[in-house]
């Protein structure tokens, strides 16, 4: 198993209030599944991914990440886990507005120890996986937004993570921009990783192999669109 | 390979910084322009400092630290009534010969007279200073030949009228012409040039010590002058070292020789070399400690101009490093970078001081009349203890941008 979750419980204080985020949440995702998390804001859905990235420490309950449990490693181990396991995708890109597509890329590469020479090299590959090789040397802000996360993902699978961890990877992109992001997340499914992505959109959702719906930190058995039971043609990227 | 590992990662760190600084132009010049204009103050405060320091070595070069000069002085009142008349009379040649011979510690003794003069050569005159002494009192003042020669015994012996003109009155009266073998005229008196002194310079009081003509004492004494008493004695002691206690014998021995007895005030100064420069000396190493303070000023207003631009630059780039920890940052990379970001805003300021600073001192030498001078220490230890005052004060804001939750850096806005 990818992912094992096991009576996560989360909770943030704010003054004297307590707010139980996650209430004992549970589930697993095998290596090469594609799972989507929706919920209504507030639902914790983002803590949950927060905890999964490593980001942020679960209150009670298990998690383990490819068979390792990281439940007392420090900063440091946490932190080499998170260059080498896992790669992340966000709704607003977060990249380096000065820096080119290129040297995005690599960014994650300065924090790992057996970084070869061939770095800018595998740089140029991740970007190719994308499709952007031909603008490996843009800022930022000279490519459209379906661009800039693509550069994105380049970045997330440069140390070829066994799991992504995608928030609103679609959020802010056009339909078809959105649409070609799917795809990619389609052929890192048939590469076997494993992805876990929070959507409000039905339609992303419907993408994946099954959806989990959480509902004021909680799992709930059965979503309204039904997801995880109609799924997309063409995505059957997992046989 | 384990060895190259971190050493890769500083590079790369190192490159890294050096990039986004030179991203934020603006930022980056506000920041260290505080340190700038500190370093380069200082490295004119330096040079000024410095310069004052090689005047005052120079002259303890050029005179001596183990010269005793003992001047006839008017006593200021005589049986408690004020004089009217200065007493510089009491002084004699034969003083000279006296400390010679009852002195220990005197290697040597010159009497000496110098009085203002006028000279004259052809339709030129300039008013200058006349100096009459022997040819010990010109080995004590350190006067050498530039061209011709020095005067000696015999001429001292047969009050010959020969003079040595200092290379300012050979200028003024001669221009490029060697004055050698011509004959210029002291008052009246027709005397022949027989040399030219080499350069001693001005000292810091602004007196040009070439700007003087020298005859043999005894031709001055009767030739010229017409009085019999010397105005100084130059008393050479055989180091610095006894030159107090020498001095204390040199009183002895005058006061025994004048009459002077124990309560009534000596006729006559001591004047002490040594204790001359070290007073000018001390002078300049105030400054000196005046120039340090400023140093320190200069490195706390640089350094917490870093501190603030780079608390600055923490705030701002919040978001930045929650991405870098989710990529895999470790709390001390994060914290290296802003260090090494400080260090390099350092050196960077440093450097930029250093040579504001220099180009400063130089322009200064060159257009005004100060003398400085530009040594090679602060303009190295500018960049390097800038780098080091970036380093010292990175930590703050290095210790903020770690400190910061990755979660809760990534979702600010």
């Amino acid at each position: 198993m990818m992912i094992e979750v096991e009576g996560l419980t989360k909770s943030y204080r704010k003054g004297s209030a307590v707010t139980e985020v996650l209430k004992g949440v549970s589930f697993q995702a095998a290596r090469g599944e594609f799972v989507a998390v929706m919920g209504r804001s507030g639902s914790g859905k983002s803590t949950l991914l927060n905890i999964l990235g490593l980001l942020d420490r679960p209150d009670g309950g298990r998690y383990r990440l490819d068979g390792a449990d990281f439940s007392t490693a420090d900063d440091d181990a946490l932190s080499a886990a998170r260059n080498r396991k896992i790669g992340f995708v966000f709704q607003q890109f977060h990249l380096l507005e000065r820096a080119s597509a290129l040297r995005n890329v690599m960014l994650p590469l300065l924090y790992c120890d057996d970084e070869s020479d061939a770095g800018a090299t595998r740089a140029e590959q991740a970007l190719a996986s994308v499709g952007l090789s031909h603008r490996a040397h843009h800022l930022p802000g000279e490519l459209s937004g379906g661009e800039q996360q693509r550069v994105a993902i380049a970045r997330a699978l440069i140390n070829s993570p066994a799991l992504i961890l995608a928030d609103e990877p679609t959020g802010n992109l056009d339909a078809q921009a959105g649409k070609e992001i799917l795809d990619i997340f389609r052929r890192l499914i048939a590469e076997g990783r494993t992805i876990v992505l929070i959507t409000h959109d039905t339609g992303v959702a419907s993408c994946a192999d099954r959806t989990l719906v959480l509902d004021a930190g909680c799992i709930v058995p059965s979503s309204p669109a039904g997801a995880g039971v109609s799924r997309a043609p063409g995505s059957g990227g997992r046989a | 390979m384990r060895g190259t590992r971190p050493r890769r990662r500083f590079v790369r760190s190192l490159l890294l910084s050096v990039q986004l600084l030179a991203a934020h132009p603006l930022r980056t010049a506000l920041s260290v322009s505080g340190l700038l204009v500190g370093v380069a103050a200082l490295i004119v405060m330096v040079a000024v400092s410095e310069g004052a320091e090689r005047r005052v070595l120079e002259r303890m070069r050029s005179m001596g630290t183990n010269l005793l000069i003992v001047s006839a002085a008017p006593a200021p009142r005589v049986l408690g009534r004020p004089r009217q008349v200065p007493i510089h009379t009491v002084l004699r040649a034969a003083d000279a010969g006296g400390i010679a011979t009852e002195s220990t510690l005197a290697v040597a003794v010159a009497p000496a007279v110098a009085r203002p003069m006028v000279v004259r050569a052809g339709g030129l005159n300039t008013a200058t200073l006349l100096t009459g002494t022997t040819t010990t009192g010109l080995r004590l003042r350190n006067l050498q030949a530039g061209s011709g020669r020095l005067f000696d015994d015999d001429d001292d012996r047969e009050q010959r009228r020969v003079v040595l003109l200092g290379p300012t009155v050979a200028r003024n009266l001669f221009q490029a012409v060697d004055p050698v073998g011509r004959v210029v005229r002291l008052g009246s008196i027709p005397f022949e040039v027989i040399g030219v002194t080499r350069p001693l310079g001005t000292d810091p009081g602004g007196v040009d010590h070439d700007d003087q003509v020298v005859v043999p004492l005894t031709t001055a004494l009767r030739r010229v002058l017409n009085i019999p008493y010397v105005h100084t004695l130059l008393i050479q002691s055989r180091s610095s070292d006894d030159l107090e206690r020498l001095e204390d014998e040199v009183r002895n021995i005058l006061r025994a020789r004048l009459a002077v007895r124990s309560g009534m005030a000596e006729p006559f100064l001591v004047q002490n070399q040594a204790v001359l420069l070290r007073t000018e000396r001390g002078a300049s190493r105030a400054m000196r400690r005046l120039t340090m303070g400023a140093a320190a000023l200069a490195a706390l207003v640089g350094g917490i101009g870093i501190v603030a631009v780079m608390l600055i630059s923490v705030r701002e780039r919040t978001r930045e490093i929650g991405l870098r920890r989710a990529l895999g940052a470790r709390r001390r990379d994060i914290r290296r970078q802003f260090v090494m970001e400080s260090a390099i805003l350092g050196a960077v300021g440093g450097t930029a001081g250093v040579c504001i600073g220099v180009a400063a001192a130089g322009a200064a030498a060159i257009l005004g009349p100060w003398d400085l001078v530009v040594s090679w220490r602060p303009a190295l230890l500018g960049p390097i203890g800038s780098a080091l005052l970036g380093l010292v004060v990175g930590v703050i804001p290095a210790a903020r941008a770690a400190r910061l939750e990755p979660i809760v850096a990534l979702r600010t806005e």
